[in-house]
């Protein structure tokens, strides 16, 4: 492993690693705008120069590899007269309007500019006059007047999802990056070329215009909910004083999950979460109708309900269908509770073919995966499933159908759309007791006598485990309704309420109780699951459900 | 010992056609099977290493070197790829070359071929050439016909296939790489080096690019020997040379001499002198990328080294002589008007330096110059050069450079004058 000098600080790193990756060990910023590590290097912004003793002239730093005993000066005389040529050539014709842009605040033209790049303008020359707000896509508009040219949005395209919509037409300063003929920046991963773009030239349908970075002032760690390959993402959730509201999705790096990248669909997916149609409070129908009640007095009287159950007809009379949409933490207190505290072994979150074992499958040999939701592997893994001699969700609906099941509890799923093809209607309408929680009215909400508001992803703490068994957590980004509680909270009540206990419900504390509980994730600890997750060592193999596989 | 003519020999046959038949009769085809039956490609390279031969594109380098850089013991298809895509303003040997002789090029592309173990050679025309690619794909036609093409050639077991493949009109595509770029059927723009073509070029399996000049030579070396080729002209710069003379001179053309050739000579005994008897002013040596010489350097030798002493260099052999009519504001607007339009666009400061060298100077000449706007475009050519993948930034940023530093005055009389000075006067 070759050491080498940087700034007079040395550092030793693998061979073949570049300079600017070195110097980025160091906490040194080597400014550069074509450079992206998941990208192929082309070395054409010419931004990240430095002086390598020996070498007649400077050097990019992105394509030198370093070498043992080379010494790099990255803020020399001749580098930062460099930096500022190049920041220089780039505003000759780039917009100096950054109040209005969409990137301001976050843009490394600008920052780099205020930091390295000449205060003042010399030219008198006309700027070139460019295309504004051309639409490329369903999500991505283009202002060519701001591009800087730097081609990662080209080469993510050709490179990534290997779409190759856009490339780079004309020459010299008339160069403009552009869809090519018939194309449409419609690939399912088209969003990243805004996060890839330095400048306010690509930005996003939603988005755009919508929000200063400025007032973006929380950026939550969270994983996307849209299937099981959990890519790690940050929430940008705007102050409460301007109205808090979850405004963007990014991709947040993660090497084993997701690289640097996300799909458009998790990306764009979560309007929802503040739509209006949200259940927020709780209901029980009396007759035909729900009508809203409190929570103390609705779950002491689903309490009374269960009870009435269990002493007429038994716990086998008691079934469970929890999502796999759920958390880690969500579904080990729905087991303790249905098989612990109730004492039925009908419980089970397999409600699509792609939820059983080993059905799951990449959808595009890259991120996204058929299982669309984001913890069957955690289901799985903490025993959500049936227990000995009990039903599975297709059993549970015909017990129902034949009177054996009395009272049945579906946690965010609507068993009413997931069978098309069966009477789930006629099997439901014959339970004494139907509990339903879901984020929005659902076919299955409209039969169930009790039904209960459920939070967003972006609304709880707790973890999911991925496709490969890695256990990945997500944090509270916005401010649950007031009128609504959290599941673990209802789990507790009602069984305070019976007289039982399910233990501490923070997330912490039952992932205490995780630990302790015989399963793949026997030993780990909450404070190991850290920003790139934990794949316990019992998860690690086989390999063959791996991305490539 | 006077100097003989070696690739501009058949301009003393009378009638010289530039077939096949004709290029036999002058002595053509005589160095492939020698090459072919007494030589080993490794013997091949050391013949031209020997020689002395610099590449005659522009940057001189040694030719024999180049191909030693080829891996042996590669086993990809290594490819040779003949550079014709001549596009230095004040630069048409080449063209010639291709036009009138061109079994001397295939002859020499052929045994180039052989040396490097290349079995698919390519020839990268310009596009503006269209005669000469159709003189090239007849040449090649009565090439394959007669056995010095295709399989087995000349019964030696070696086989070469040749295609001429046209440029879409672009400058840049003469800088090697992004005329490989273009010949892969890409954007052609320059990559960056290392890897060196020898390494990976073509299809990134190793490749020779050379230049129509240097192939043309390879034949002669082959047949007269290294020693022969470099007794020619001074020791670092062997061989002939051809020199596009252009401007205001008598008579305008190219010119074959040995390297030793002074500006003096070359301007006043071979191209007859200035044109009507007028005063020489300046003179570019090397195609529109050098830095321009002075009256005060007619005595300097055309070799790489004395050019590159005077502050100039070789470059393309394009000598493009101006006399005091020619008002050099507007050279340089013409100059970077050309690198303006060419530059590829992939480097920050080439694309915009490119274009503010050019709007400033229009600006000059057309009396909207400001005082420090001479500075500044010193300061903007020190900043464009030697910092980029390719070296167009370094072309259009050299001879402006120079202009200010020998014909200063004149830029600072059209800022003072808000005109230009030659305006209506003058030749340009």
């Amino acid at each position: 492993m070759p050491t080498v000098k940087i700034d007079g600080v040395e550092v030793t790193v693998p061979a073949n690693t570049n300079i600017l990756e070195a110097a980025k060990r160091l906490g040194i910023e080597v400014p550069h705008y074509c450079y992206h590590p998941g990208l192929s290097v082309v070395g054409q912004c010419r931004m990240c120069q430095v002086e390598v003793e020996k070498m007649p002239k400077l050097a990019i730093a992105c394509n030198t590899p370093v070498a043992d005993g080379m010494v790099v000066a990255t803020r020399s005389a001749k580098v930062e007269k460099a930096r500022r040529a190049v920041l220089e050539f780039y505003l000759l014709n780039h917009p100096l309007d950054c109040p209005i842009c969409d990137k301001g605040g976050e843009c490394p033209l600008q920052d780099y500019t205020l930091k390295y790049g000449p205060g003042e303008s010399r030219s008198v020359e006309e700027k070139v006059q460019r295309v504004k707000h051309k639409v490329l896509g369903p999500h991505i508009v283009f202002d060519a007047e701001r591009c800087i040219l730097c081609t990662r949005c080209v080469r993510f395209c050709q490179e990534i999802p290997k779409t190759g919509e856009l490339g780079v037409f004309s020459r010299g300063d008339r160069s403009e990056i552009n869809l090519f003929p018939r194309k449409v920046l419609d690939n399912a991963y088209s969003g990243n070329v805004i996060d890839l773009c330095p400048v306010g030239a690509l930005t996003s349908q939603e988005y755009r215009f919508r929000s200063r970075p400025w007032d973006l002032v929380r950026h939550t760690d969270s994983v996307c909910p849209l299937c099981s390959n959990g890519c790690n993402v940050v929430l940008d959730v705007r102050h409460r004083q301007r109205g808090e509201e979850l405004l963007r999705i990014r991709p947040r790096e993660n090497a084993e999950v997701n690289q640097w990248w996300m799909c458009d669909e998790g990306r764009f997916t979560f309007t929802y979460l503040s739509d209006p149609a949200r259940l927020r409070v709780p209901a029980w129908r009396e007759g035909d109708r729900p009508a809203e009640r409190g929570y103390d007095d609705l779950l002491l009287r689903l309490a009374r309900s269960i009870r009435r159950v269990l002493e007429t007809h038994g716990a086998e009379a008691v079934g469970c269908i929890a999502s796999s949409r759920l958390t880690n933490e969500e579904l080990f207190l729905i087991r303790r509770f249905f098989r612990e505290i109730l004492g039925t072994p009908h419980l089970d979150f397999r409600v699509r073919p792609v939820q059983f074992q080993a059905s799951d499958a990449s959808e595009d040999g890259f991120l996204r995966r058929t299982d669309k939701t984001a913890n069957s592997r955690g289901a799985r893994d903490l025993g959500v499933l049936p227990g000995p001699g009990g039903l599975d969700v297709a059993g549970m609906l015909a017990a129902a159908s034949a009177g054996r099941l009395k009272a049945l509890f579906v946690f965010e799923e609507d068993l009413v759309q997931g069978f098309p093809d069966q009477p789930v209607r006629e099997s439901l309408g014959r339970l004494d007791l139907l509990v339903a929680s879901s984020m929005f009215p659902t076919e299955t909400t409209a039969l169930a006598h009790v039904v209960l508001p459920a939070l967003g992803f972006a609304e709880k703490e707790g973890s999911f485990t991925n496709f490969q068994g890695r256990i990945q957590r997500i944090h509270r980004a916005l401010t649950p309704h007031v009128a609504s509680r959290s599941l673990p909270e209802v789990l507790r009540d009602v069984a305070v309420d019976l007289g039982r206990d399910v233990g501490g419900i923070d997330p912490e504390q039952v992932w205490a109780a995780i630990g302790d509980a015989p399963g793949p994730y026997r030993g780990t600890a909450w404070k190991d699951v850290g920003p790139e997750g934990l794949l316990p060592e019992q998860s690690r193999e086989p390999r063959a459900e791996s991305r490539d596989a | 010992m006077a100097f003989e003519k070696i690739l501009t020999r058949y301009q003393d046959i009378p009638n010289y056609t530039g077939t096949m038949d004709a290029y036999i009769a002058r002595g053509g085809y005589q160095a492939l099977p020698q090459a072919l039956r007494e030589l080993q490609p490794a013997d091949l390279i050391e013949v031209v290493k020997r020689s002395g031969l610099r590449g005659r594109g522009g940057a001189g380098f040694p030719c024999g070197v180049k191909w030693g850089f080829i891996p042996k013991d590669s086993a990809k298809a290594k490819y040779l790829v003949c550079n014709c895509d001549e596009s230095e303003p004040g630069t048409f040997k080449d063209r010639m070359l291709i036009e009138e002789d061109p079994h001397q090029l295939i002859e020499g592309i052929v045994i180039s071929s052989f040396a490097i173990g290349c079995h698919l050679a390519f020839i990268y025309c310009r596009g503006e050439f269209v005669d000469g690619a159709r003189v090239l794909e007849r040449a090649l036609q009565e090439a394959y016909g007669r056995d010095f093409l295709g399989k087995n050639i000349l019964g030696s077991g070696f086989d070469l296939d040749v295609y001429v493949h046209r440029g879409a009109g672009a400058y840049i595509c003469g800088e090697e790489t992004g005329l490989l770029e273009s010949l892969e059927g890409k954007r052609g723009q320059p990559r960056m080096k290392p890897p060196f073509p020898a390494i990976s070029g073509l299809y990134r399996s190793p490749t020779v690019v050379n230049n129509v000049e240097t192939l043309c030579n390879i034949p002669h070396i082959v047949r007269r020997g290294a020693e022969w080729y470099a007794s020619i002209g001074p020791p670092k710069s062997s061989g002939s040379r051809l020199f596009s003379v252009s401007g205001h001179v008598e008579r305008p053309g190219n010119y074959e001499l040995p390297m030793s050739i002074t500006l003096r000579e070359l301007i006043f005994e071979h191209a007859g002198g200035m044109a009507n008897g007028r005063r020489l002013k300046a003179v570019i040596p090397g195609g529109s990328s050098a830095p321009v010489l002075t009256e005060q350097h007619l005595d300097v030798a055309m070799d790489f080294e004395s050019l590159a002493a005077a502050g100039s260099m070789g470059g393309s052999g394009g000598v493009i002589v101006m006399d005091d009519t020619v008002c050099m504001v507007r050279v340089g607007e013409i100059v970077s008007r050309f690198y303006h339009h060419e530059s590829c666009g992939q480097c920050t400061q080439c694309r915009e330096g490119t274009a503010w060298l050019h709007k400033v100077l229009r600006r000059i000449e057309h009396g909207q110059g400001r005082k420090e706007d001479l500075d500044l475009l010193l300061d903007m050519c020190d900043n464009m050069k030697g910092k980029t993948i390719c070296v167009l930034s370094d072309a259009a940023a050299m001879p402006i450079e120079s202009y200010l530093k020998y014909f200063r005055e004149e830029f600072e009389l059209h800022v003072r004058e808000r005109a230009c000075p030659f305006e209506g006067k003058g030749a340009f």
